[in-house]
This record gives C-alpha cells, sequence and structure tokens, in this order.
C-alpha cells in the first residue's frame, strides 16, 4: 500500500513542475496554472518550456526537458493535440509523470487515432500520461492549482473525476461546504493512469480520510474493482456515477469517448465493496462533508435517528425523507420522553420524535433550552444519529433580538456533541431563506462547526441523503466484521 | 476438464454448448444437475436407471430455443412412455429438417422454488453472476441481484437478500422455507472463487441456468444453456 503513495506521490508533491504551452504574453491553461500554483505558494522548482521565449510569468525557460537538467516529476501539457504525442515522446527517461489537458482526442470521433498515438507514446517513452482532455490536479499540501478560487487548506478529501469541469464545481462548491481536500485529480479520458491505481493512491495516502471518484466509464473496471475489494472499507469510498441511463450514457460517449457499464453491476460493486453510490453533485458533496466530519460506527450501522428543531412542516416532510432512505424516525424510549416532558416545555412543543420545537419554545433560557433536549435526547434516546434544524430567518427576522439566540443554540448544539463523543452522529440543518444575512450566518456557522467535526446542511433531506450514505457503508462495514 | 467440450463444440462450428455439454461443464464445477442419458438418433433407449417422472428434451443446434419447436415433453410416467417420446422427437425433427444430435432424457425434480442464475462476462468489470426469481419475476418483474465474481458467501446471501421475491423463499404465503445453504453453495460454484465463471472466462461470453429448482432435498440446474465467447481463431 505505501507502494502506491511513494509511486505516484510525485502527481501531488512535485519537486520539480514543468509546464509546456504557457505564453509569454497570453494567458493559456499552462499560465493559469503557474500562477494558481505559486499564488498557493509552490515551493519547488518551477520550469516552463517553451522554443523561444526568454521568461514566462517572471519565470526562466527551459527550451526542452532534456535542458531543464533533472527529472521532472510532473509535467503540465496544454499544446494542441496534434503536438502531445511528440511532446511525450521526448519526455522519455526525463518525466514521471504528464498530465495531457488539451483535448481533441478519443472524446470526439477523429480525434481517436491521435489518442492511440498518445498511448504508444506514452509507453515508448516510459511517461505515465494522464488525461487527455482534463483540467489539472489540486493539491493544497502540494501547493499546486489548476484554479483560482480555492482556498488552498489541506483536508482529508482525495477525489478522482472524469471530468475537469465537475472537478472545479467538486473543489469550488465543496470547499464553500466546508469540504478541505488531501487532492483532487482530473483524469479526463484515462488513457494510462486510471481510476484503480488513483484509488490505490489515496487509501494509502496517510492524510486522505474519504475517496470521492465522479466515474463516467472505468474501462479498468476490473483493477478498480479488485482495489476496492481488498480495501475491505479500509476508508470510505463515495463514487458519484454519470451515464447511468440511455440518454446519460449519450452524452457519456461523447464526453469520454466511451460506454458506461450497467447500473446493475455498480449496485452489485457498491454491495460488494461498501462504496457509496450516488448521482448528484450535491448529494456527492453531501455524502463526502459526512465523512470528512464523522466516525463510522463499524458494528452498529446507523439506523435511529432523533430529529430536533423549528417547523412542524420541516418536521414531518424531514421524517419522510429520511423514511425513504431507510432511515428510522420512532418515537424515544419512554425514559427520554419522561425527562423531556419533565422539562415543562410550552404547549405546542412535541418531543417524542421529530422534537418538534417551535421558535418560541427554543428562545426559551435564551436558546440554552436546546442543550438540556439534546443532552437528554442523547443520554436517553439511544440514537444513532441526532439532526437539529434551524431555521435561521425565524431568529433572525424576530422583533426580540436583546440576545443572540441563534448564536447560543448553535453553541448548544457544539457544546452537547463534545459531551457525548463517539455516541451518535450529530448533524446540524441550518435553513435560509436565500437573504443576505441569513446566508451570512449560516456561512459563519458552518465554518466554524464543520472545523469541530460537526456536519451542517441545507436542508433535511441533505442531511439524510449524507447519513444514508455513512449507513451503508456502515452496514457493509458490520456485516463484514460479524 | 471441461476443455474438450469446448474445442468440439468450436470445431463444430457452434456458438452454443448444446444441453448435454452445458450441464457437463456445470457438473464439473460442483452443480447438481438431474440424472440422464442421451439417446442418439434411431438408438434403443436404455432407461432402467432413471426413475419416473422423466422428461425428453430434443438436442439439435437448429433448436437452441427447443421448447419453441415442441422438443419439450415433460412429465413422462415411466421408461415406456419416455420412449415414446423420444420417437416422437425424432419424428418431429425429420418433419422440421432439424438435425438432430439426440434427445436428452432425464429424470425430473421433486417440484421447489424456481431460481435463474446468469452470468455474463462484462467488457469492464468481467465475470459478473445474475441471481433471479425464476418465471414472471424475473421475466416482468426483472427481480435480480447482480454481482461482479469472484463472490464470496456474504455476498451469495446478499443476493438472495436483495430479491424483491426473497419472502417467497422463506415461507410467505403458506410456502415451505428453502434451503438457502443450497443457493448460496451454488451461486459460488458459478460466481466464487475458482468458480465456473471465473475460471472460464475466456471460453464462454454468457451462462444462463433457468430454472434451478430448489426443492427440500436439492437443487438442480434443470436447463442450461452457455454461449461461447467469440475468439479471434478456434481453439487458441
Amino acid at each position: 500500500m505505501s507502494d502506491a503513495y511513494a509511486r505516484y506521490g510525485p502527481i501531488f508533491r512535485p519537486r520539480v513542475l514543468a509546464i509546456v504551452g504557457a505564453s509569454a504574453s497570453g494567458v493559456t491553461p499552462g499560465n493559469e496554472f503557474i500562477r494558481h500554483s505559486r499564488a498557493m505558494g509552490f515551493d519547488g522548482r518551477l520550469v516552463p518550456i517553451h522554443p523561444s521565449a526568454a521568461t514566462i510569468e517572471g519565470l526562466p525557460v527551459a527550451r526542452s526537458f532534456a535542458e531543464v537538467g533533472e527529472t521532472v516529476d510532473f509535467a503540465y501539457i496544454a499544446v494542441a493535440a496534434q503536438r502531445v504525442p511528440d511532446v511525450i515522446a521526448s519526455a522519455a527517461g526525463r518525466v514521471r509523470f504528464a498530465q495531457v489537458m488539451s483535448s481533441g482526442f478519443g472524446e470526439v470521433a477523429q480525434g481517436r487515432a491521435l489518442e492511440t498515438r498518445l498511448a504508444e507514446a506514452a509507453r515508448g517513452a516510459g511517461v505515465r500520461v494522464i488525461g487527455p482532455n482534463c483540467l489539472g490536479v489540486y493539491s493544497p499540501r502540494g501547493r499546486m492549482s489548476f484554479i483560482g478560487g480555492a482556498t488552498g487548506e489541506a483536508g482529508s478529501v482525495g477525489v478522482i473525476t472524469q471530468s475537469g469541469g465537475l472537478g472545479v464545481d467538486i473543489i469550488l462548491r465543496g470547499e464553500r461546504r466546508g469540504l478541505r481536500y488531501s487532492g483532487l485529480v482530473t483524469l479526463g479520458n484515462s488513457v494510462d493512469v486510471g481510476p484503480a491505481e488513483l484509488v490505490e493512491y489515496f487509501l494509502a495516502d496517510p492524510d486522505t480520510r474519504v475517496i470521492g471518484i465522479y466515474a463516467e466509464d472505468i474501462k479498468d473496471g476490473r483493477a478498480f474493482f479488485r482495489v476496492l475489494r481488498e480495501a475491505r472499507g479500509a476508508k470510505p469510498v463515495v463514487v458519484l456515477l454519470g451515464g447511468q441511463t440511455r440518454q446519460g450514457r449519450l452524452a457519456a460517449a461523447s464526453h469520454t469517448g466511451s460506454l458506461a457499464s450497467g447500473a446493475e453491476i455498480w449496485r452489485g460493486l457498491a454491495r460488494q465493496t461498501g462504496v457509496a453510490i450516488v448521482c448528484s453533485l450535491d448529494e456527492f458533496l453531501d455524502v463526502l462533508l459526512a465523512f470528512q466530519t464523522l466516525v463510522p460506527h463499524r458494528r452498529r450501522p446507523t439506523r435511529r435517528c432523533v430529529l430536533f428543531g423549528n417547523g412542524g412542516g420541516t418536521s414531518v416532510l424531514a421524517a419522510d425523507a429520511f423514511g425513504r432512505r431507510g432511515l428510522e424516525v420512532a418515537p424515544m424510549p419512554s425514559p427520554a420522553i419522561d425527562a423531556l416532558a419533565a422539562l415543562g416545555l410550552p404547549p405546542g412543543t412535541s418531543i417524542v420524535n421529530p422534537i418538534d420545537a417551535p421558535a418560541y419554545t427554543l428562545r426559551h433560557d435564551e436558546g440554552r433550552i436546546a442543550e438540556r433536549i439534546l443532552d437528554i435526547a442523547l443520554q436517553h434516546g439511544e440514537p444513532d444519529a441526532v439532526v437539529m434544524h434551524i431555521n435561521l430567518p425565524v431568529f433572525i427576522g424576530s422583533a426580540d433580538q436583546r440576545v443572540d439566540v441563534l448564536g447560543n443554540l448553535v453553541d448548544a448544539a457544539m457544546r452537547v456533541r463534545a459531551k457525548h463523543p463517539g455516541q451518535a452522529h450529530f448533524a446540524l440543518v441550518l435553513r435560509s431563506d436565500g437573504a443576505e444575512a441569513s446566508e451570512r450566518r449560516r456561512r459563519d456557522f458552518r465554518n466554524n462547526a464543520v472545523r469541530q467535526g460537526i456536519p451542517v446542511y441545507d436542508e433535511m433531506t441533505n442531511a439524510a441523503d449524507a447519513l444514508a450514505g455513512v449507513a451503508f457503508f456502515e452496514a457493509y462495514l458490520a456485516a463484514r466484521s460479524a | 476438464m471441461t476443455s474438450d467440450i469446448f474445442f468440439n463444440a468450436r470445431r463444430a462450428g457452434r456458438t452454443v454448448l448444446d444441453e448435454p455439454g452445458a450441464k457437463r461443464v456445470l457438473a464439473a464445477y460442483g452443480l447438481s444437475v438431474p440424472r440422464g442419458v442421451i439417446v442418439a438418433p434411431g438408438a434403443r433407449p436404455e432407461l432402467d436407471g432413471l426413475s419416473g417422472p422423466l422428461a425428453a428434451k430434443m438436442i439439435s443446434p437448429d433448436a437452441s430455443h427447443k421448447s419453441d419447436v415442441g422438443g419439450v415433453r415433460l412429465g413422462l410416467a415411466d421408461a415406456a412412455s419416455a420412449t415414446a417420446a423420444v420417437r416422437e422427437m425424432e419424428a418431429l425433427a425429420r418433419a422440421l429438417e432439424l438435425r438432430l444430435d439426440g434427445v436428452l432424457v432425464e429424470e425430473m425434480s421433486p417440484a421447489g422454488v424456481e431460481l435463474v442464475i446468469g452470468g455474463v462476462i462484462d467488457a469492464r468489470f468481467g465475470p459478473v453472476v445474475m441471481l433471479g426469481l425464476g418465471g414472471v419475476f424475473v421475466e416482468i418483474f426483472g427481480d435480480t441481484a447482480f454481482r461482479v465474481c469472484p463472490i464470496d458467501r456474504i455476498d451469495a446471501r446478499e443476493m438472495i437478500d436483495e430479491l424483491r421475491g426473497a419472502p417467497l423463499l422463506r415461507g410467505a404465503r403458506g410456502r415451505k422455507p428453502v434451503d438457502e445453504a443450497r443457493i448460496v453453495a451454488a451461486l459460488l460454484a458459478v460466481g466464487g472463487e475458482g468458480g465456473l465463471l471465473v475460471e472460464l472466462e475466456g471460453e464462454i461470453a454468457e451462462l444462463d441456468i433457468n430454472p434451478l429448482i430448489v426443492s427440500e432435498g436439492s437443487a438442480l440446474a434443470c436447463d442450461a444453456r452457455i454461449v461461447l465467447a467469440e475468439r479471434k481463431t478456434a481453439g487458441e
């Protein structure tokens, strides 16, 4: 396993990084890669390769890989597709990994022959090729990035994506949701380095805790299965699967140049390996966030959930959403109900589960009542997971702003969770009306909570999706450890 | 141990193994098949070792879906009625101008739950095994579970659990529960480590055991079809 960590390490932590296709005057993807990596603080050697320019982005230029004078760990290649096979041939013995971002290969009919030539050039040169038709690598610890606007903060989520554009969404939208990455690789057409190999890398990477994969077509499906099978749930893996319907497959055919495998086979593979399969970007990010923050229960898969928050209809719809995902929202045992009854909460408060506490109940004791309710739920409710939901604008728009009830509610959640470690998963749902005031508070709460290991979701359905993904993985672990 | 079956079938230009050939392959991998004999065209049926009720099935490369041409007779009480069925089938083949390799006469399975076990070599994932509930369940409701090979015992059990019709195996509607260990054993023989699909990946393209009849005392592969893998050069 640590073999794979060393073998693919240069992709994520190159000491010598060469860029082919950056311009002395304009801004090409090659220039983007240089600028964003420098902005991230890349501290290895960065060498643009260009036939004539003296400097690019203020950096001294080499004319060829040979002229670099030492082995290039990672070469980023963004030149016209026709030139790529020759560039790869010239990399023989001088470059470990080359990422070809150029398009015009197997994803279009007239590029198939060129893709074959690229594969042959790579084999002939002994250079491992990533791509073509992709965007780049994002590695906060290696301090490199192909896009701007990312936080650059290192985390524990490793991502492999067969679509570069979706990789951008995963980084930017994911970071806004609190995800922090150990690395993200866009694989494009996967002419050489395939998903299975990078799964091996992330399994071996001590910084990676959960692996996310966007897959349209896994050409090395057999190896992919074997790697996951042998891992036996060592780390959770979430697969966002594209091309599962006829029209999706047609889109994928023009996208990555081949057809996706059958949904039934994937469903079987998921059961055999514990891999959670999702079918939307949001669900993908939601489940990844759960695995980033929560510690899976190895023996007792998540089933019993306690929901607590304000909004009667929200509670009912949430119970439905959780039920549809196979998560149980059932009345708590009587010691819990008795203890909640003893709190003497105002009428209109339902204490059975979901615990539906209107805003005026939550305002009780300036919001600290939430702590006592959650305490009881955790102590006597025997939950596998507790989800607390707050409708932010109800508090933000209240006529009574003497105390920060919202702040107290969220603090209560964090304190209670710290008080009962490892007992039940804890998730927070902060519901917003989209107004700037709500969004701002949610952003602040989210940053804080996620840092402390509490995943924060926009809606109860998102929390249900996320916990269902965790429960699926836990059920796999439990079935295999019995 | 089964290579001669595939070699001979390919040499004869076949793309599908006939039923006796497919059943020999199944038996070689530990699956139970009904006891039976092959009666060569025109030969005297030697059915003394078989006990009724019997089934007679036409073996013809021109009728791989033999029931479509009337090439299957079930519930034959004894050797005498089976012999008569063999002669009728020979006449039928002549009338329809079908090549006849013989007639397979077999003991019939005791009544039980009908399952389907299938296999396919997927271009991406390699050998894949399928379990389905027989008859309308598989055909109309698509009640199936797939797994990538090799499967283990837990996978096999989870495949059974995954069928929507699983309660029918476990005694729903007054049925007797079936012995699930027999289904697990059959699944492992087909899709397990060292099983048929893994070992014969290069020889076969598809496998269909339909039905596998699971009764109180047995799980018998009562009919089977094996489609050969396409090869660039035969006998490679």
